[in-house]
């Protein structure tokens, strides 16, 4: 009985900092050169300390890996480099004892051409899962449906020999798209569910889920059908499983992705896509315009439902949501390479694209973390890491976990040569100079500022579950807002602006207060009816606390 | 009997050992319930959880007498417990049962309970004593999970760790709410003399006498650490290797926690001027002291041990309550963790036991006690431990152990300086102490 750990909180993910974690790619616990579940559970104590609360996995199945995992061809294993389904019980309950949840990725919407079921399903036509997967006798249908990976796929339909039809995929052709029309693949997809959240997972981050129905005259994306299933999913989940959780990966515009959150009866949490690309934009136009309009432009969400807000993660920085205008001008701004594009996105991780700049780094976190919604931290990113762009696809930005400037980062002790990738070696991002260990010992390291920085958050529900109020000042080059719940009403200002600025902003709705700024707790002089007036250090920030003026 | 919902709250909340005094109940409900004698007067174990507005929930052990919401106040319910213990019942109820189970050989069970009365509540349990010879402890607020007093107790009891208060036997609920520990019974050490007091009298009077004494409590520390550290093939108990950023996050909290309360002190109080402005002075101490060097093994601990832990009977120490510190959760007291942190507890209760003996009994400890006092211990310590559980080497073992000496002092001082201001000149002479000999080390 794994909840037996923690206190029943229905709302425990709306004040949760979450950490993507490439299994593969964090520690190896067994010396074969690549991360496993050993290895993640030696680790823990240091996530703990980082003060994560929600651990999220990327692909853990059975998989001939030609997606990273997302292509599955077992829903009900462990692949085998990362250990048995008996390890991950245990790092589950390792992680549930220091008081860490859990989710994982999961593929509802198709399988690895491997996975038996496909196999099944174009060996035998008539049979049992002869029905599992979307076939056509030609590449006609749904063609409205946009292609997704521009870079690799010509068309959403591939023809099988063997069966001697065409079949629909709306990633790579050697994931073929689950038929969700069939009741049975609906059933057989409740099981899997059911078989994780049975050894104690907390949740699960739904993978591609837009896609799951197909329809002509459409463009297969969100449809009702979609949400129909997702419905009973968290109906059979608020059954039988409290206080786990429902994360849609919906890479939309706000006003289809708020659709995943139902009523309150379908995802409980579904990442905010395009308010990303934003950040990004507003900090290398010094302007803060884009991050208001998108925030505007966010249809209001019901109270158990939350954002989940990140910088980075796995996939390239994805520019599906922006125009083609914007498009041009984040691949001019921020991939200056070619090698650095991917599809419609930038493969890069955090600190080089803000060109390592401590200020940018912790500016943005500051924003991220200002932002109403749960922020999802990418591996590596609290340290700094960079990327490697010469890698194939998205490996660039999935290289070891750096833990210590010794050999092989102090991410494996197996021979340099059998490490599913090498640690990055460069003079500015490599493990001699960004590493854990390393930073632990420093004070005025990224990662003790980011552990910091996390504790002061977590300290403030009102960054999980209070209001948004914008507050647009004459000076563009400032994002400013009021977040409030309950009595605790903290003012967040952010310079975007590469020199020093100054600002005045309308606080007369708060006069008398006086604003504490919270990482130092000064007090600043109290806010009167006159505009108040703050200067910003170069992509500076600050935070008040508004208080009271008698306490 | 049943009583109705509302009382219960109203009993519930109103108890000291309720341990949600700020949340708003917003209902209760009767888990499971256990006849635990059916004739009169009848006793019902029950287990109740209380809701709270926020969703949240905890369950609390509540034993119902025939009129009363609670009967552990009659002797005749906590003696109920105990035969049942005696006899190893089984009961069953309606989720799940209640084991009672007895350790064989303990004298205390073979004979009739006289006199009964309750010895001080305290935060999460009732306790209560019978003819000075037993101690029954129930627990109110159930946490889930073997409780760790029981489960080190009887650890050290099957590995032959003679210094603690006999375990006599226990009671534990398995099933569909939860699986807790519900209460112990142990020996109840009748003439014992409370370490804590023994050193302020001590010091007084004979302070010679108390240091052969801490070279002892010194051996017995080691014995005690050595035995916890013993056993492989037990992986509740089994000794670890700590990963290898585990000084670095050590480094790091102690650090943060030292900038935090050198940032929030106040600067017009004379009793920190030893200290004041010297944060960075401190942090640089820290920082020496862990630039190299390991940690050693972790091993399963006292977890909060200090001179009030003990008790010296019959010429030599006990060591009492095993619970771990009652402001963690469970899990978190059953952690491994290097045996120097219970070394560091206890020298840093010497220097609380040399001021006290001033502040409480106007008798100044001797110059150069506390040095004497923390010399004997550790001789003693280092004299019967198993030292491949410490860091490797002498240097190694004195760095760490000041590294979790300042990690107490900080803690100490920020503790002092919001509740007890009159003691705050101890964890400023300990932190003056660590920065002037770290240096050394």
């Amino acid at each position: 009985m794994s909840e037996q750990w923690f206190e029943r909180d229905p709302l425990w993910f709306k004040h949760a900092v979450f950490y993507e974690i490439h299994i593969r790619g964090f520690f190896d616990g067994n010396d074969d050169g690549s991360g496993d579940f050993r290895g993640l559970i030696d680790k823990l104590d240091y996530l703990q300390w980082l003060g994560v609360d929600c651990i999220w996995l990327l692909p853990m199945y059975r998989s001939p890996l030609r997606d990273g995992g997302y292509d599955i061809a077992d829903f009900f294993e462990i692949h085998p480099d990362y250990g048995t389904v008996d390890d991950f019980r245990e790092f589950v309950d390792q992680a549930h004892q220091r008081g860490m949840r859990v989710i994982a990725d999961l593929v509802m919407n198709h399988t690895s051409a491997d996975h038996p079921w496909f196999q099944e399903s174009r060996s035998d036509p008539t049979g049992p899962r002869g029905d599992w997967y979307v076939w056509s006798d030609s590449d006609e249908p749904y063609s409205e449906a946009r292609i997704i990976f521009l870079d690799t796929e010509a068309s959403n339909w591939t023809f099988d020999p063997l069966r001697g039809q065409y079949y629909w995929h709306r990633f790579f052709s050697h994931q073929p798209d689950l038929n969700y029309d069939n009741p049975e693949v609906q059933e057989a997809m409740l099981n899997v569910l059911r078989f994780w959240l049975d050894l104690g997972i907390d949740g699960f981050r739904l993978d591609a889920v837009p896609y799951l129905y197909e329809r002509e005259g459409t463009n297969g994306e969100n449809l009702p059908e979609t949400h129909e299933y997702l419905k009973r999913v968290r109906a059979e989940i608020d059954s039988r499983y409290p206080d786990r959780v429902l994360l849609a990966e919906a890479n939309q515009w706000p006003e289809d992705v708020v659709e995943y959150f139902g009523d309150g009866d379908e995802c409980h949490m579904a990442f905010h896509f395009p308010v990303m690309p934003r950040m990004f934009m507003s900090l290398r136009r010094e302007d803060a315009t884009p991050m208001y309009e998108i925030l505007e432009r966010t249809p209001p969400i019901p109270d158990s439902a939350q954002w989940g807000l990140f910088l980075r993660n796995h996939d390239e920085l994805t520019l599906e949501m922006v125009t083609d205008e914007e498009r041009d001008y984040m691949y001019e701004e921020y991939a200056k390479d070619p090698r650095m594009k991917l599809n419609l996105g930038i493969r890069r991780r955090l600190a080089p694209l803000l060109d390592g700049g401590r200020d940018e780094i912790e500016l943005m976190h500051a924003i991220l973390f200002s932002l109403p919604g749960s922020p999802v931290l990418y591996y590596g990113d609290e340290i700094g890491m960079g990327d490697n762009v010469y890698l194939g696809d998205r490996d660039g930005v999935r290289t070891p976990m750096q833990w210590t400037g010794d050999r092989n980062a102090g991410f494996s002790r197996a021979d340099w040569a059998q490490l599913y990738l090498q640690p990055l070696m460069d003079p500015v991002y490599g493990y001699q100079a960004v590493n854990v260990e390393a930073q632990l010992r420093t004070p005025t390291s990224l990662l003790r500022w980011m552990h910091r920085f996390i504790a002061l958050r977590k300290e403030h529900p009102v960054f999980g579950l209070g209001t948004y109020e914008p507050l647009r000042a004459e000076n563009t080059k400032i994002f400013a807002h009021i977040r409030r719940w309950e009595e605790d009403i903290v003012l967040c200002v952010h310079n975007l602006a590469r020199s020093a600025q100054a600002v005045e902003l309308d606080l007369s709705e708060y006069a008398g207060m006086v604003p504490e700024e919270m990482l130092g707790r000064t007090r600043f002089p109290a806010i009167g009816e006159l505009p108040y007036l703050l200067t910003l250090a170069p992509r500076g920030f600050f935070w008040f606390q508004l208080k009271a003026t008698e306490s | 009997m049943a009583f109705d919902e509302q009382s219960v709250i109203d009993f519930v909340t109103r108890q000291r050992w309720y341990g949600a005094k700020s949340r708003a109940v917003a209902h209760s409900e009767v888990l499971e319930s256990v006849e635990l004698r059916t004739t009169e007067p009848r006793f019902t174990l029950e287990l109740v959880e209380l809701r709270y507005e926020t969703g949240a929930h905890d369950i609390y052990q509540l034993v119902h007498g025939e009129e009363e919401i609670d009967g552990l106040d009659d002797p005749a319910a906590a003696r109920e417990l105990v035969h049942a213990m005696r006899s190893g019942l089984t009961l069953q109820g309606s989720e799940g049962s209640v084991e009672f189970r007895r350790v064989e050989g303990f004298a205390g069970l073979g004979r009739e309970l006289a006199e009964a009365r309750s010895v001080g509540a305290e935060q999460s349990n009732t306790s209560l004593v019978f003819d000075d010879e037993l101690i029954l402890k129930v627990f109110r607020r159930l946490e889930p999970g073997i409780n760790p007093e029981l489960e080190m107790l009887r650890f050290l009891t099957e590995h032959g760790f003679a210094n603690i208060a006999a375990l006599g036997g226990w009671y534990a609920y398995s099933g569909g709410p939860m699986s807790a520990t519900l209460g112990i019974l142990q020996q109840y050490v009748s003439d014992g003399l409370d370490g804590w007091e023994l050193a302020l009298q001590e010091i007084a009077d004979d302070p010679e006498q108390f240091l052969t004494r801490l070279r002892r409590l010194g051996e017995v520390t080691g014995e005690m650490h050595t035995i916890l550290g013993s056993d492989l093939s037990d992986p509740c108990f089994c000794p670890e290797t700590p990963s290898v950023e585990s000084l670095g996050l050590l480094t790091a909290t102690v650090d943060e926690e030292i900038e935090s309360v050198f940032l929030a002190l106040p600067e017009d109080d004379d009793r920190l001027e030893p200290i004041l402005g010297r944060g960075e002075e401190v942090r640089e101490q820290l920082r020496l002291l862990t630039h190299s060097g390991s940690i050693g093994k972790a091993i399963r601990t006292h977890g909060d041990y200090h001179l009030g832990q003990t008790l010296f009977s019959d010429g030599d120490w006990v060591i009492l309550d095993f619970e771990g510190e009652p402001a963690r959760a469970v899990v978190d007291r059953r952690r491994k963790r290097s045996p120097l942190r219970d070394v560091a507890g206890m020298l840093r209760s010497f220097a609380y036991a040399a001021i006290a003996a001033e502040l409480e009994r106007s008798t100044p400890a001797p110059e150069g006690w506390e040095e004497q006092a923390r010399e004997q211990f550790l001789e003693g310590y280092l004299d019967t431990v198993d030292t491949s559980l410490l860091p490797s080497g002498g240097i190694a073992i004195d760095r760490l152990l000041a590294v979790f000496e300042l990690e107490k002092a900080v803690y100490e001082l920020r503790y002092e300086l919001d509740n007890r201001p009159e003691w705050v000149r101890i964890p400023v002479a300990g932190i003056q102490r660590l920065i002037e000999q770290a240096a050394t080390i």
